[in-house]
């Protein structure tokens, strides 16, 4: 049998068709502002991909911000728990996952057996997100993608105390004025995100081994710099961005 | 139900009724922040206790006289002080329970325009033999100054009345709480926090009749069906959210107790009907579950949360606490590692004057629920 996750998040949506073979392959667009549009073109795309029809998928499971939005799937889940999910069934011996999304950060704890055993959520601001990220790129006129590349030069990264995105904006366009060099700010940037996440963290106890995923998850200088925080190897999760939609799929296909 | 409109009524909006039960009756309206002002005091005087919740507004004016991190419950308060919002009020009762609570009696005095204004200074253990003495010669000399602020006497039968009326009150609030614990569909909790909420604010003897006629009413009720959902336990200080309890339900809970201010912590313990009433008010904050504002043991608070959650038959704690409320913050650890030890899961939710987001809100209901 076939089953789709769809992850519908603040800033992109997922999907991931899965059989008992494994992942048949895995789509991300931008949300919009309709997310039920979003949700519904993500998996028609992926599925033509894939030369598959909508009556080949037997489950459909919805999941991220935008769950509820789309009539047409079994079941809605929260995005913690196809988190877990997805990172258990990428790598059972996972017990810990640092998630970045668009909007929140969120430190998830899994049981031998893969269930959510405890979490933690980060709803007040933005700041230590994807969101942040974006908005600080914007500011330093360079793309996101580039940010690990210049971390990896930096020698004596800028300190970014305030955490708030609109402050920590001003922070950083200060930083500029200064003439401190555009690496030393990207370091800055990384350092803060993970004293903030790693706080998050330890509220509810680090387990071992930790994984990372979210979109966030692909930014390796930020990932080394919360390895560096936390005293721990970071266990690379191969599709940190789809691994919600694919946690949805993974729980649709045990629907049966 | 019938029985339940007044009091949706006044919840929606205790300042029209507060306002029209003045001008109907020209009795005093005295209002006070916390489950610690002797209201028994204030009834016995002649006047109507009324609890001061705290704004769903922004907060603009509030801001010049306290700093952005104390609680919305103070701030917002007085925000409708400022607003004139109040001006119903004849006085202010302010007992000395946590920092921001004692800071803010200064700033209200001198800025919210409200006439009478009285701090009850108790202390902080409440359960020693010394603290006792103490506290009913607090609570006598609070008494004393009532009399003089609003000019009349508060005579002994009038104080054993009072006492007998909130006995009355707290005990029927008490037979609503376990008969919703025992069936949690027989009564919304929202609605139920409505009751608990209009109990601090309407005239107390009609009130009374109106929690009996409530209490019979729903003896006759069928209860709806909430079989599916896992039984939760709200802990925390004021909920001015009643939204929580239906998106707890949506998201799989319903609320069978709790242990909140604007819960549990007002009708907690009766007062004793002989001897010295005075002392026996006192008694009865000495013997009741401390809030986090007093001291009572190192183990008190989480003992009589875990009994509570364990006669509840409760699956899993929900922490709500006003954001900045540091005497909660302060003991969140402490309960957090005592419920984990006994193996019940527990989250933490902190508000402000308006709810987090409602997307992030359901997402971490859901799934604790889904936990448990």
């Amino acid at each position: 049998m076939i089953a789709a996750g769809i992850d519908i998040g603040s800033i992109t949506t997922k999907a991931v068709l899965l059989s008992e073979e494994g992942i048949l392959g895995s789509h991300v667009r931008f949300t919009g502002y309709n997310a039920e549009q979003a949700g519904r073109t993500v998996l028609d795309e992926l599925a033509a991909q894939l030369g598959l029809k909508r009556k080949d998928i037997r489950r459909i499971i919805s999941t991220g911000y935008g769950r509820r939005s789309l009539d047409f799937a079994d079941r809605a889940l929260t995005e913690i728990i196809c988190h877990g999910a997805g990172a258990f069934y990428q790598n059972s011996g996972i017990r810990c996952i640092i998630d970045i999304g668009g909007q929140d950060s969120k430190v998830i704890l899994l049981d031998e057996t893969g269930k959510v055993k405890d979490f933690v959520m980060n709803d007040k601001c933005a700041a230590g997100t994807g969101r942040f990220l974006e908005v600080m790129a914007r500011a330093l006129e360079v793309d996101l993608e580039a940010f690990p590349v210049l971390a990896v030069k930096a020698t004596s990264p800028a300190r970014i105390s305030n955490l708030c995105t609109v402050f920590a904006e001003s922070e950083v366009i200060s930083l500029i004025a200064k003439g401190t060099p555009r690496e030393e700010i990207v370091a800055g940037i990384h350092q803060a995100i993970a004293q903030r996440v790693v706080a998050l963290a330890r509220r509810i106890g680090v387990r071992e081994p930790v994984t990372m995923t979210g979109g966030v998850a692909r930014n390796s200088g930020l990932v080394s710099e919360i390895e560096r925080e936390l005293s721990l190897p970071i266990i690379e999760n191969p599709l940190p961005q789809v691994n919600g939609a694919l946690g949805a799929a993974v729980l649709g296909l045990r629907m049966g | 139900m019938r029985e339940l409109e007044e009091f949706r009524r006044v919840a929606r909006d205790p300042y029209t009724y507060a306002e029209s039960l003045k001008k109907e009756t020209g009795r005093p309206i005295i209002g006070s922040f916390c489950s610690y002002a002797p209201e028994e005091i204030v009834v016995a005087a002649g006047a109507v206790p009324f609890r001061i919740f705290g704004t769903r507004e922004n907060i603009t004016r509030a801001d010049a006289h306290l700093q952005a991190y104390a609680c919305s419950l103070a701030r917002g308060s007085l925000e409708e002080a400022l607003a004139g919002k109040l001006k119903f009020l004849d006085g202010t009762i302010f007992p000395h329970t946590c920092d921001t609570i004692q800071r803010l009696s200064d700033i209200w005095r001198l800025n919210a325009g409200i006439p009478l204004h009285w701090d009850v200074v108790l202390p902080v253990k409440l359960n020693t033999e010394s603290a006792r003495d103490y506290l009913a010669g607090v609570i006598s000399k609070f008494r004393r100054d009532m009399e003089t602020g609003l000019g009349v006497e508060i005579g002994e039968d009038a104080l054993i009345e009072a006492v007998a009326l909130f006995n009355r009150i707290r005990g029927n609030l008490n037979t609503l709480y376990e008969m919703r614990r025992k069936s949690p569909g027989l009564i919304d909790a929202g609605d139920l926090h409505a009751v608990v909420k209009s109990s601090m604010v309407m005239d107390r003897r009609d009130l009374a009749a109106k929690l009996e006629a409530l209490v019979e009413a729903l003896r006759r009720t069928e209860p709806r069906d909430v079989d599916g959902l896992h039984r939760l336990f709200l802990a925390g200080g004021v909920c001015s959210h009643p939204e929580i309890y239906s998106l707890l339900e949506e998201s799989g809970g319903v609320t069978v107790w709790d242990d909140l201010c604007t819960g549990t912590r007002y009708f907690e313990g009766l007062i004793a009907e002989s001897g010295d009433p005075v002392a026996a008010i006192a008694d009865r904050y000495a013997i009741r579950a401390a809030c986090p504002a007093k001291h009572a043991s190192l183990v008190s608070r989480g003992d009589h949360l875990i009994r509570a959650v364990r006669e509840s038959r409760a699956r899993g704690v929900i922490f709500l606490f006003l954001k900045f409320c540091d005497p909660h913050a302060f003991d969140y650890p402490y309960l957090k590692s005592s419920l984990d030890e006994a193996g019940v899961p527990s989250m933490v939710l902190e508000v402000e004057e308006q709810l987090p987001p409602e997307g992030q809100l359901r997402t971490r209901l859901e799934t604790f629920v889904s936990l448990l």
